[in-house]
């Protein structure tokens, strides 16, 4: 090698003007321990993530015992937009959804002001520690606890209503009461571990503004209203938006606790019915189809809740 | 807000009331929260011949008896489901998180090439999920229904604890690790004698979060498991509580014959199941407190 190209090497290796090849073995050789820690969790995303995007096919096509499958194209989703149970599914989805965004939605926010107004930090933390709990149990055992609260011949909801002189009801397999059963059982579940996110926001809230509210003569009210109110918007405006986003999903794991015959056609919802029409009686196209529906306006919904979200508060959904 | 203490605040009568009832709204709360699990407890541990018509609002055992407790105990479906449960949830664990953690370094890293591309494969994820019949036909062409393995691997890996810990790790010092280079450590060495013993706290959360979901996990293991004797408790407690099946636990021989375990009362039986089923969560709930808390304050929005 002459002087000259050795020069050149050199120039080049400060410069950063290396050649493509070189390049990529010196970022080969610092990079290869990373991708080696990366890669098991990479390769459980691809497996579990993105090969179920492939088996997703299966809406488009004809399962046959003996592969390969039949493609017929959109006929199941013609067949599941024909069908009115899929209308009913949805429109309860959506009614529970909405229920779950105008009843449980604002709880955890006047938790939160309520915890916030606490003078004593043990009593605080003593409602804190009991309030969230709930949210730490499944909804299986969530299920149990409602089926004993509000069970028609000693449960406690009945035993209130009864001193007051109302008629138990059965509320697990009433139909008029099994949405708000759902409602009921969520806040229970999450009002209170919830209130922490916009008890964060209320501590992150500048002191010196309660200062200068106190200085104005504002009373308990007036500080809450123009104060810590205005300081979490951005925070509640940030986890409504997220709610938005799963608005089609109802919460699976939640609904198929307390649903039964007698309530199905009041909660029967998208994720139930895929579950049922896939798996109990083996429609398996059609379900996906259905899968595939909620999947396709839940992404159009979160993509919006994140974009709408990153906007109007600088926090997107992830 | 609250005024520092020692500082006298005169308050008016009208105040007073106000925080009065602030005060009383709150443990009104704390009790709707825990009277029912006090009542199951208070059901479990009663006699249970006393526990027919036992009102829902009562906290305290009618008479004294373990008998519920120990018929649950010594039950093999509930000692099954105990063990299945300990397994998946310490197994399941013990993989999200050290695959968390390592996949989660790999990402941190603001120069690693390629680290927009994997980002955004996994942001997709969140986005959009086919659902659960593409899921279970996975799961069949892998061979693994039936198996423990299905519960443990699926999705073993979460979206949103990865991108916790990729947080976490980025705002790790960079001289640190610069250090640790100029004393000759290599990548691997960096990460498990620097970066690990620094995000003991937050690879803590992680563990916790991982293990309260896997405990909790029943619809997957109700999808995936055939056998009974794989069910985890959560599955067995649905089985007995929510689809009310009584042979669950009571079993046929002792069912039709109204021996043994169908003696005794099945609201009770039943309330030892749910208390069984959470009392792990209840074990560890002191450390869920501590690292759950910080870990949700410190920004993450999901847990």
């Amino acid at each position: 090698m002459s002087s000259v190209e050795q020069n050149a090497t050199v120039i080049a290796r400060v410069t950063g003007n290396v050649p493509r090849s070189q390049r990529f073995a010196n970022s080969v050789r610092r990079w290869w321990p990373y991708y080696v820690m990366l890669a098991p969790g990479l390769l459980f995303f691809l497996v579990w993530h993105y090969f179920p995007i492939w088996e997703a096919k299966m809406a488009f096509e004809q399962v046959r015992i003996i592969p390969p499958n039949l493609w017929v194209g959109l006929k199941h989703f013609q067949t599941l937009f024909a069908s009115p149970v899929f209308y009913q599914v949805l429109a309860n989805t959506l009614i529970i959804s909405t229920l779950k965004i105008l009843f449980v939605f604002p709880v955890p926010i006047i938790v939160a002001l309520l915890l916030n107004e606490v003078r004593s930090g043990r009593l605080r933390k003593f409602v804190q520690s009991a309030i969230y709990l709930p949210h730490f149990l499944s909804w299986v055992v969530i299920a149990g606890v409602f089926i004993a609260i509000l069970s028609p011949s000693d449960g406690a909801v009945n035993q209130i209503t009864g001193f007051f002189g109302a008629k138990p009801v059965a509320f697990m397999t009433d139909g008029n009461s099994s949405r708000w059963v759902l409602v009921f059982s969520e806040i229970w579940r999450s009002a209170g571990w919830d209130s922490l996110l916009y008890l964060a926001a209320i501590i992150g809230i500048d002191q010196s503004l309660y200062e200068a509210a106190e200085l104005d003569g504002a009373n308990r009210w007036q500080k809450v209203w123009h104060v810590t109110i205005p300081g979490i918007v951005p925070t509640i405006a940030t986890l409504f938006i997220l709610n938005m986003g799963m608005f089609l999903s109802a919460d699976l794991n939640q609904v198929i606790n307390f649903l039964n015959d007698v309530n199905r056609g009041q909660i029967d919802i998208l994720d139930t019915y895929v579950y049922r029409i896939g798996l109990r009686t083996g429609e398996y196209s059609l379900a996906t189809a259905a899968g595939l529906f909620k999947a396709v306006f839940g992404m159009i919904l979160i993509l919006s809740a994140h974009f709408v979200s990153k906007r109007l508060t600088g926090k997107g959904v992830w | 807000m609250a005024a520092p203490r020692g500082t006298a605040i005169r308050r008016t009568p009208l105040e007073r009331i106000e925080y009065a009832i602030i005060v009383t709204t709150l443990l009104a709360m704390v009790v709707v929260m825990l009277q029912p699990i006090l009542n199951l407890l208070a059901v479990s541990f009663s006699d249970p011949s006393r526990v027919a018509g036992k009102s829902g609002l009562d906290i305290w055992p009618s008479g004294f008896s373990l008998d519920v407790w120990m018929l649950l105990l010594q039950h093999p479906n509930v000692q099954r489901g105990i063990l299945n449960s300990i397994f998946i949830t310490a197994t399941a664990t013990f993989i999200g998180v050290v695959g968390t953690a390592l996949m989660a370094w790999g990402l941190s890293r603001p120069n690693l090439p390629g680290r927009r591309v994997i980002f955004l494969l996994v942001l997709v994820t969140i986005v959009f999920e086919p659902g659960i019949i593409p899921d279970y036909f996975l799961m069949k062409r892998m061979g693994l229904l039936d198996s423990y393995w299905s519960v443990i691997l699926y999705k073993a890996v979460n979206a949103w604890y990865l991108i916790i810990l990729v947080r976490f790790f980025e705002e790790i010092p960079e001289e640190l690790l610069e250090a640790a280079e100029l004393d000759g450590a290599n990548a691997f060495q960096i990460f498990f004698q620097v970066v690990l013993p620094l995000a003991k706290p937050a690879l803590a959360t992680i563990a916790l979060f991982y293990l309260v979901f896997h405990w909790n996990e029943f619809f997957r293991a109700m999808i995936y498991l055939n056998d009974q004797t794989k069910y985890p408790l959560q599955v067995v407690l649905r089985q007995f509580v929510v689809e009310g099946d009584k042979l669950a636990i009571v079993g046929a021989d002792n069912a039709a014959n109204n021996i043994g375990v169908a003696q005794i009362n099945l609201k009770a039986l039943k309330a030892g199941m749910i208390i069984i089923t959470i009392l792990p969560i209840l074990a560890i709930y002191p450390l869920i407190l501590k690292f759950f808390t910080k870990g949700t304050m410190s920004g993450a929005l999901k847990g």
